[in-house]
């Protein structure tokens, strides 16, 4: 199905009370199989529990086929954007630096960066990786494919991970350097992901506007090389057998992706044990995938919040009451129950814990303990709608037939809004127009809210809050507050993690307060592994790291 | 020189209606809301510049008009535009894709064909009796099961179930397809089995009633060669007439099956283009679409006088 990764659905991350950032992978629950268990009953929450690595393969395996929700639509790594797109390129095409299940950073095709001033990150490119053509890769190949996220031809979809370089320039053999118009510590950040990808610059030169496509495929260094595209039905990656990293040299020998866009379609594929995997599985199918006997199905690491975008300010949202006072109104544990078959923690920042890499402890208590609850509380809402005076005042929930959580997260909001006395409207547009709520604002005319699972590629929180600067982009309310501007820039210009991580933690807190966007819940990352196959970390960096090599046969 | 006459005559009626459906398919994209330029960005930060070169790449910065001339001078080169969503010619994703589609409407035609003549000519033959009751209960029952609740039933009964058939995809080689196609092709015939079996129960029982065959018979003519000769062939130009209406039926119908099977078709491709926008792979389609029914049907015109004398020597023979 759809989406764009903001409107992608059921991503979030279950996360345990006792789970700190800093010792994140020593929480996590090392469970090697983890046995379908019965169906759990409707009364009660779901039992399951996050893994960070299932069982290690016994052995390599000649195949296993994986199922996608939906066909990558561009497999150049400037466009890839979406689920659908990384996850299939994560395998294939690498970047600078590799970002791992939990969410760190290590080097990649740079073995090492250096920073020697605030405006200046220099990357040694690693000797000995070859592309899939069998050349070698070069510093011209890095400056080439780095280049073309500023070329407004592109006109890539990472351009604002580059939005503060001005030059990328090769200054030695195997040294590229890259100069910033301001300190900007996201950019090193955002190498782990598809803005840091190498390809060969002679493909790219070769393939010009096919590059990337069904036709013109890829050449990079990941340990699969795409082998065959079959457009609007799969894709096969075959084992690079000259790949540069022992470590993650591909234990199977082909992997087929199927896109399948019908949910049912998908569930069915794997209950009959016709597909041996998948990520992001419909939350009403686990239980029957548990049950099924054909395999088991895994929680891991996420980083993406479900919320609600308050998307005008001029009506009634504006005000910051009436933010609370609807917040205060929804039942979101009900919510999540309903829309996520209860998979997930009802959460109150718009950040995950996960992505806190590198904080200080201080800074995470800072920023999760003791946010605003707003706990299930109609009569305190009610109250505040008549301090606010907008009751009988209407508000515009966008929603699109994208699946159950999307009906169940809208119509739980105009619940919410018609019990606080406020005139609630559910306004049902197609896929694609819910899509453009979040590139077009006239598109957003008229409409107060709509929901997103917004998930994060760099280990930063960040990411997420310098979206809510005034006039950023995707600050879809135009929300504005001084103080939170200026706490996020100066955090941006901090390269120690730590310590800037104490300054987003200050800007987390206003937001929570103020609300720009109303936080609902977080989930895990879901995957499923049949009976024949093993070896995958569960986690949403399956976006940006190779997880189809680790997996072999059980 | 009659025969010549009305075949020209039929290309010049062809063309003007090929005209018509290209400038209709075209601007009908300028009534739907959205902007493809918004939806290529997909919610991501762009530059400025990059807004504008994406805009000129895709031609969309030109008046209307001139991008249906563009558009038209492209189709008459084999150029169809280029894809929005895949980033690719429409004709590499509509040729990459038109081979699902047709096998499937292949097959599934030719199962209509034989279920359907077979189980109207014998519901004909036995008229009032039992068969012929069943028969038509049979296709009533059939008649009320929409193509995605029969998918439904068929991947669980004969796929998840029973596992005699895959559940998605159409398969790699010749008759890996044509195994792949099976379920998906009777989903796709069911609806229209039952309009071919009326079809060819009450045009036969017309013919039955007709006076040449009840001489035919009492001149003592075998059954079977007065059911051959005089019925069927008699009783086939309403068959063929509806028949050119299944070309389109089916072509259209496809969208739900292909998505249930997670076949990459036509049907599926054009569902998710009107979705996303693409509207050179969607007007590229629905010409396609537009085509196929009129050159099916005109084809079936220039047939029929030759299966049916009658109709070519005027209505004087009825």
């Amino acid at each position: 199905m759809i989406p764009t990764r903001r409107t992608a659905r059921r991503s979030a991350v279950h996360r345990p009370a006792a789970l700190a950032a800093a010792g994140l992978v020593g929480v996590l629950v090392l469970s090697a199989c983890s046995p379908g268990e019965a169906e759990p009953d409707a009364t009660t929450a779901p039992e399951w529990e996050l893994t960070a690595q299932t069982a290690a393969p016994s052995g390599d395996i000649d195949s296993f086929t994986w199922v996608s929700y939906s066909e990558p639509y561009s497999l150049d790594y400037a466009y890839a954007f979406d689920y659908a797109d990384n996850q299939v390129l994560a395998n294939v095409c690498e970047s600078l630096l590799r970002l791992n299940p939990d969410y760190t950073l290590s080097p990649g095709l740079a073995e090492s960066f250096e920073h020697p001033s605030p405006e200046t990150w220099v990357y040694t490119i690693r000797e000995g990786v070859t592309f899939h053509d069998g050349t070698p890769l070069t510093a011209a190949d890095v400056v080439t494919s780095m280049s073309r996220h500023l070329d407004p031809e592109v006109g890539s979809s990472w351009y604002s991970a580059y939005q503060n370089v001005a030059a990328i320039e090769q200054t030695g053999d195997r040294q590229v350097t890259v100069t910033m118009t301001r300190p900007d510590s996201q950019f090193n950040l955002a190498m782990g992901g598809s803005a840091g990808v190498v390809e060969s610059a002679a493909t790219l030169a070769q393939k010009g506007a096919d590059y990337g496509n069904s036709t013109g495929l890829v050449n990079c260094t990941g340990p699969f090389e795409l082998t065959a595209w079959k457009s609007g039905e799969s894709v096969t990656l075959t084992r690079y057998d000259d790949y540069w990293d022992e470590a993650l040299r591909a234990r199977a020998g082909e992997v087929e992706v199927l896109f399948m866009t019908d949910p049912n379609a998908r569930v069915n594929a794997l209950k009959s044990g016709e597909v041996d995997g998948g990520w992001m599985l419909p939350p009403d199918a686990i239980a029957q995938l548990q049950g099924s006997g054909k395999g088991d199905v895994y929680f891991g690491l996420n980083t993406a919040v479900g919320s609600l975008i308050v998307s005008d300010l001029e009506g009634p949202l504006g005000d910051e009451r009436v933010r609370e006072a609807l917040l205060l109104a929804m039942d979101r544990q009900g919510i999540l129950d309903a829309a996520a078959q209860g998979y997930g923690e009802v959460t109150n920042a718009l950040t995950t814990e996960s992505v806190w890499v590198g904080a200080s402890e201080a800074a995470l208590d800072d920023a999760f303990d003791g946010l605003e609850e707003y706990p299930y509380d109609l009569e305190a809402a009610k109250k505040l709608i008549d301090d606010a005076g907008v009751a009988g005042e209407e508000i515009v929930i966008a929603t699109a037939p994208l699946g159950n959580d999307f009906a169940v997260i809208s119509q739980g909001a105009a619940a919410a809004a018609q019990a606080i006395g406020l005139k609630a409207t559910i306004q049902t547009v197609s896929p694609s127009a819910y899509t453009a709520l979040f590139s077009d604002p006239a598109a957003r005319d008229g409409v107060d809210l709509f929901y997103t699972s917004w998930y994060l590629s760099s280990p930063d929180p960040l990411e997420m809050y310098g979206v809510l600067r005034t006039g950023e982009f995707s600050n879809y309310g135009g929300w504005s507050d001084p103080d939170f501007d200026a706490l996020v820039d100066e955090a941006v210009a901090i390269d120690d993690p730590a310590q800037r991580s104490g300054i987003t933690a200050q800007a987390q807190r206003i937001a929570n307060e103020q609300l720009p966007w109303l936080p609902l819940f977080e989930g895990p990352t879901t995957v499923f592994l049949s009976d024949r196959v093993t070896g995958v970390a569960p986690s949403v960096a399956f976006l940006y790291y190779p997880w189809a090599a680790t997996i072999g046969s059980r | 020189m009659t025969a010549v006459r009305r075949i020209a005559g039929k290309l010049g009626g062809l063309l003007l209606t090929l005209f018509l459906a290209s400038v209709l398919v075209f601007f009908s994209r300028f009534l739907v809301p959205g902007d493809p330029v918004a939806f290529l960005l997909r919610g991501r930060k762009p530059s400025a510049e990059a807004v504008a070169q994406i805009t000129a790449q895709y031609g969309l910065d030109l008046p209307p008009w001139q991008q249906y001339l563009t558009w038209v001078g492209g189709l008459l080169h084999g150029d169809l535009g280029r894809s929005l969503q895949y980033r690719q010619d429409v004709t590499v994703v509509l040729g990459e894709r038109l081979p699902v589609t047709l096998g499937l409407v292949v097959m599934a035609g030719t199962m209509i064909a034989i279920v359907g003549l077979t189980a109207g000519a014998l519901a004909a033959l036995s008229r009032g009796r039992v068969a012929d009751r069943s028969i038509l209960i049979g296709l009533t029952v059939l008649g009320a099961v929409p193509s995605f609740v029969g998918s439904i039933v068929l991947i669980a009964v004969f796929a998840v179930q029973l596992g005699w058939f895959p559940s998605f995809g159409s398969g790699d080689g010749f008759w890996d397809t044509l195994y792949h196609l099976v379920l998906p092709s009777i989903a796709l015939a069911i609806v229209f089995v039952v309009l071919v079996g009326k079809v060819t129960r009450s045009s036969m029982i017309d013919q039955l009633d007709r006076e040449h065959v009840e001489v035919a018979i009492s001149r003592g003519i075998r059954r079977g060669t007065v059911v051959r000769r005089h019925v069927f062939r008699n009783a086939v130009g309403p068959i063929l007439t509806v028949s050119g209406m299944l070309v389109a039926g089916l072509l259209v119908s496809s969208s739900i099956v292909e998505a249930a099977f997670g076949l990459a078709g036509i049907g599926s491709l054009l569902v998710q283009s009107v979705d996303r926008l693409d509207f050179p792979v969607v007007q590229a389609i629905v010409l396609l679409v537009v085509t196929a029914f009129v050159l099916v049907n005109a084809v079936i015109d220039v047939l029929e006088p030759w299966i049916d004398p009658r109709s070519a020597a005027g209505a004087g023979a009825r």
